[in-house]
């Protein structure tokens, strides 16, 4: 198998625990109305959530441990705000909360969190990541993948299924002619769409272990960015509705909508 | 920033049209735009070459491209590119790629790239509730949107050189399996088509859900389709006391737009509304309004879609 | 779109990780669970099995007592805004909580010997077992100090004679703490569902609390072993420091309620158009939106006070008064109120106003009446009590 030759033993749950991570992050709650105010946005206001895939990442690696044994960590990147979306993995009940940071750092590009990331996933002996498809705030769906290759590990995105065996798990991960049930072995990283599971609550008991729970906080050396945001501006405005005047008009909407709307 | 990189999209071993938009998208970065085609033959490269405003084409080949596996992919494709802006596909697998590509590499990756205009790339965030421009100091790796640049044209003619990879596969298909055309949820899908009582008949649903097929959507109804129609069920229904969508796309078939059905579609991004009357209330809420019988713009509605989306 | 409840103070920066926590999870589960069921639950008068077992899953039930015994022991504002998100759902589910935490519980932990404790309340932290609470009668309601029911000593029981009603949860229940007098004195009874000579039949017809189970107990001759009284307590100390729990309960549940009528009075306020205009922007409708804002925010306030004090001890009895008879006034008056923007649709069940509107004249009775409530501040302030003319 491919990676193992470049140095990453293999550890099924054989003789060694599995050792589950999983990453989670802050983002403003969807529903949440963004404002941009000068050239930036401003989150003043909002109400922050758990990354909604990464509920279902989180919930795959309670799966994962229930069904192979091991210990799940939950890993997040982000200043003490962050501790919130730890304290709610806690809840359901992960083994240890991780929060990757540094006061010297500000806000890192994809290149900067990932190594920081990968960084201590390395450190802890961890086998597999599980972490949502993209989290909501930037859409970008970079880390998995990232931090995948930063391991030289295997990886499975956006996967709709998930089974567990003894050495690896079988993803679902869909393409263009279908789907693919796909076998991956450990170290790997798999990042997870909705659907396949549904991610459990938690209950008081849970919530008092999380008030308990100490938040352990890790540092990593990170290389700079190559990416500088220069602003932040509102969506473009949307052209006013028009109105055709019967079937003969439908090519021209379908044209729109994919030229001007970009939506199909 | 000279030199930029294309990793061509291919779709079973052929080259997928979207990569000539890749290439104007590259052509904007810098001067000189190298395609790299990963493959298992020469094929596909041998069309990218007829692209214009490419000056290379590298024919990537080898066994590990007869399915996606990011490692192996990132692993040979990295050894066959130059150094340089890596421009990506801003699809599933291109999106994946970039990221790979850009961690190999140690440089920072910028997804869903809609729009660049001298040195400022653009990107949506908060899921295109804003938007942010930015600048790269260095190489990265970039994923395009589609339909954001037109498609350079062809008549090119530049030189394919083939160079054969041999990368470990890491992850393994063990099967294909065709996608269950099962129905998605309204609360669910990006995509909803919805009929309301001005289908006259619940089979005439039928017609809504070849669309949803063609289209990757769920089929909503307003409540005067469900509560006339047994057939229809509840979980359908969308407004105040249905279910609210926030879809992208919203086509109301039939449905006059009565405020407590606003109510649970209005934010949708883009509304298309077919309904016979001019004086309907869902126009005025409609980005696209067709006023017209549904069983005369469905048709022609379905056809279009297929011929686009196959 | 994800409820958000009314929060004008930031009064949730005044709350622990934890508090935000419960609360969450609980709004969650009401949105998911309990607001889409519940309109059918009050057609069918019925309280749906499973949302007890729920209650017990998420570990709210009698969330106040001692880990030992299976409870979460969390702080008195957690249980309130539990309270709160669960009456936004209905107040029927909030009563539901109340009695098995304030009413059954409470009184066995308080007032219990450890072998009752440890028996109990597991079982009904987890929801397995349910509990109700008998005290008021036919003939003595706001009285209670009065009431008929009996038990004497026989052998090695107690034998009890008489009748309870408007007992929530009396039918389901497994469990009844029972107020009764012995030798004269109030004292407290366990009472299990398969005891002799007890039945609890359920009542019916009522317009208000319909997804909540109310019932008569009836005990005729009834045989309890001697190890069901509630051994530490006697007189009327005992009910009332239950109510005291429940009450304050109702304070922030009443909060719900009116946060639930706002936030519908509010959207539909800005959605409706009459004179070419969402009624919205007139001046009357602001008037009264604003109106319901104020009386919410001040209803947060003091519950929250309340809260606090309880949870350091430093409380009296007068001052959960105040917050239940203020609390609940004017969640009643804003049901009212945004009954009237809905127009006609605030009478339809498509909305939740006139269900909470209906709830809530129950809720304005139960746990002492409004009324009483002002008599027992009035004692307070003046030092003459008004509840009968026997001085
Ligand atoms: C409290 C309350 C809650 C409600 N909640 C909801 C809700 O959640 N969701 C909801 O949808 N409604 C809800 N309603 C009902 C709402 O007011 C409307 O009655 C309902 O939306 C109307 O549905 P409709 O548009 O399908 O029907 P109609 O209003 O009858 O409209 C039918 C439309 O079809 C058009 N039509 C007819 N024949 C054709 C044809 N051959 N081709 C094209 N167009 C044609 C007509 O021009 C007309 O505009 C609620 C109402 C109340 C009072
Ligand atoms: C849905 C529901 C559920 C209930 N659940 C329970 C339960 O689980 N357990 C339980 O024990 N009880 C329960 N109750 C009973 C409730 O506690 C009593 O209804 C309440 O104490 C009032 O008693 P009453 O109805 O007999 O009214 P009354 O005491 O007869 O009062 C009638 C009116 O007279 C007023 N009044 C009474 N005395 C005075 C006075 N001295 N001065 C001025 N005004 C006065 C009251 O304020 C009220 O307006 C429930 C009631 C309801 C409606």
């Amino acid at each position: 198998m491919g990676f193992q030759s470049k140095g990453c033993t293999l550890r099924g749950t054989g003789d060694k625990m599995t050792e589950i991570a999983v990453l989670v992050k802050r983002v403003p709650d969807t529903n949440a109305q963004i404002l941009v105010s000068g050239d930036r946005v401003d989150l003043s206001a909002v109400k922050w959530v758990m990354s909604p895939y990464d509920e279902f990442a989180l919930e795959a690696a309670m799966l994962h441990k229930e069904a192979k044994g091991g210990n799940v960590t939950a890993i997040t990147l982000g200043n003490a705000d962050c501790d919130k979306v730890l304290k709610d993995a806690k809840a359901v009940g992960v083994d240890r909360i991780i929060r990757v940071w540094d006061d010297s750092w500000s806000e890192l590009d994809s290149n900067q969190a990932q190594s920081a990331l990968a960084n201590v996933i390395r450190d802890l002996g961890i086998n597999i990541v599980y972490c949502g498809k993209s989290a909501a705030d930037t859409g970008a769906g970079s880390t998995g993948p990232g931090v995948a290759e930063r391991l030289g590990w295997a990886s499975a995105s956006n996967i709709i299924g998930l089974e567990f065996e003894d050495t690896g798990v079988e993803a679902m991960v869909p393409a263009a002619t279908g789907n693919a049930r796909t076998g991956v072995s450990l170290p790997a990283v798999i990042s997870c769409d909705k659907g396949f599971c549904k991610p459990r609550k938690p209950n008081v008991k849970g919530i008092m272990m999380a008030k308990r729970a100490q938040v352990e906080v890790m540092s990593s050396d990170i290389p700079s960015s190559s990416v500088n945001i220069i602003s932040h501006s509102p969506p473009p405005k949307k052209a006013p509705g028009q109105t055709f005047e019967g079937a003969s008009e439908v090519p021209r909407v379908v044209a729109a909508l994919r030229n001007d709307a970009n939506v199909i | 920033m000279s030199e930029t990189i294309v990793i061509a999209e291919t779709r079973d071993g052929e080259l997928h049209p979207v990569t000539a938009e890749l290439v104007s998208a590259a052509n904007n970065l810098g001067d000189s735009t190298t395609i790299v085609v990963p493959s298992t033959n020469d094929a596909a490269a041998n069309s990218a070459s007829s692209i214009a405003g490419v000056s290379k084409v590298i024919a990537c080949v080898g066994d590990c491209f007869a399915a996606y596996d990011a490692a192996s992919w990132a692993e040979a494709i990295d050894s066959c590119a130059p150094s340089g802006v890596i421009v990506c596909a801003a699809s599933q697998n291109g999106k994946d790629l970039a990221s790979r590509l850009a961690a190999r590499r140690s440089i920072s990756v910028v997804q869903d790239v809609v729009g660049i205009d001298g040195g400022t790339l653009t990107q949506p965030i908060y899921s295109g509730k804003a938007m942010q421009n930015l600048s790269l100091n260095g190489d990265a790796a970039i994923s395009v949107r589609a339909n954001t640049f037109a498609a350079a044209g062809d008549g090119g003619s530049a030189e394919v050189s083939v160079m054969n990879q041999s990368a470990d596969v890491a992850t393994a298909v063990r099967e294909m399996i065709a996608k269950a055309s099962e129905r998605l949820d309204v609360a669910e899908a990006d995509i909803i088509i919805s009929g309301g009582r001005g289908m006259q008949d619940p089979a005439n649903f039928a017609n809504l859900e070849r669309l949803a097929d063609t289209l990757g959507a769920a089929v909503g109804a307003s409540r005067a389709a469900v509560d006339t129609w047994e057939e229809i069920p509840h979980s359908m229904q969308v407004g105040q006391t249905g279910k609210t969508v926030n879809p992208s796309l919203y086509i109301a078939v039939g449905i006059s737009g009565a405020i407590q059905h606003l109510a649970g579609m209005r934010t949708s991004k883009y509304i298309v509304a077919i309904n016979k009357d001019p004086e309907a209330p869902i126009f005025k809420h409609a980005d696209y309004g067709i006023v017209s019988t549904w069983e005369d713009a469905l048709p022609v509605l379905e056809a279009e879609l297929k011929a686009l989306l196959g | 779109m994800a409820y958000e409840g009314l929060d004008f103070y930031d009064i949730e920066s005044q709350l622990s990780e934890e508090e935000v926590m419960v609360r969450d999870m609980v709004r969650d589960w009401v949105d998911e669970e309990v607001i889409p069921n519940i309109e059918e639950a009050c057609r069918d008068g019925r309280f749906p099995e499973e949302w007890g077992k729920a209650l017990g899953e998420m570990g709210v039930l009698g969330m106040t007592i001692d880990e030992k015994y299976g409870c979460a022991g969390m702080s008195y504002v957690a249980y309130g805004l539990v309270c709160q998100e669960l009456e936004r759902g209905d107040s029927g589910l909030r009563s539901f909580a109340s009695v098995q935490g304030s009413l059954a519980m409470f009184p066995i932990s308080a007032f219990g010997s450890e072998e009752q404790k440890m028996h109990y309340l597991p079982q009904m932290a987890s929801g397995e077992w349910i509990g109700c609470f008998g005290l008021t009668e036919p003939d003595y309601g706001s009285n209670p100090g009065d009431m008929i029911t009996r038990a004497v000593e026989d052998g090695d029981e107690y034998v009890l004679n008489g009748a309870k009603m408007w007992i929530t949860n009396g039918t389901v229940a497994d469990v009844a703490i029972v107020w009764a007098k012995l030798d004269g004195v109030i004292r407290g009874f366990i009472v299990e569902k398969d005891d002799v000579g007890f039945s609890a039949p359920e009542m019916t017809g009522k317009h208000s609390l319909k997804a909540s189970v109310t019932s008569e107990l009836v005990f005729q001759d009834c045989r309890i072993p001697k190890d069901r009284i509630l051994p530490n307590v006697k007189g009327l100390k005992g009910p009332f420091s239950c109510l005291n729990n429940a009450r304050y309960g109702i304070s922030w549940g009443a909060i719900g309620s009116a946060q639930a009528c706002f936030h519908s009075a509010k959207e539909y306020a800005l959605s409706r158009i009459q004179f070419e205009h969402p009624i919205a922007s007139y001046q009357l409708v602001q008037n009264k939106l604003a109106w319901m804002l104020r009386e919410i925010t001040k209803g947060q306030l003091l519950a929250l006070h309340l809260g606090r004090k309880k949870d350091d001890g430093s409380w009296f009895p007068e001052q959960i008064s105040l917050a239940k008879m203020n609390n609940v006034d004017m969640a009643l008056e804003i049901a009212r109120m945004a009954r009237d923007i809905h127009g006609a649709n605030g009478i339809l069940d498509e909305y939740p106003i006139m269900r909470h509107m209906a709830n809530l004249e129950s809720v304005k009775t139960y746990e002492g009446t409004h009324d009483i409530h002002n008599l027992i501040i009035g004692r307070w302030i003046t030092g003459i009590q008004a509840f009968t003319r026997t001085v």
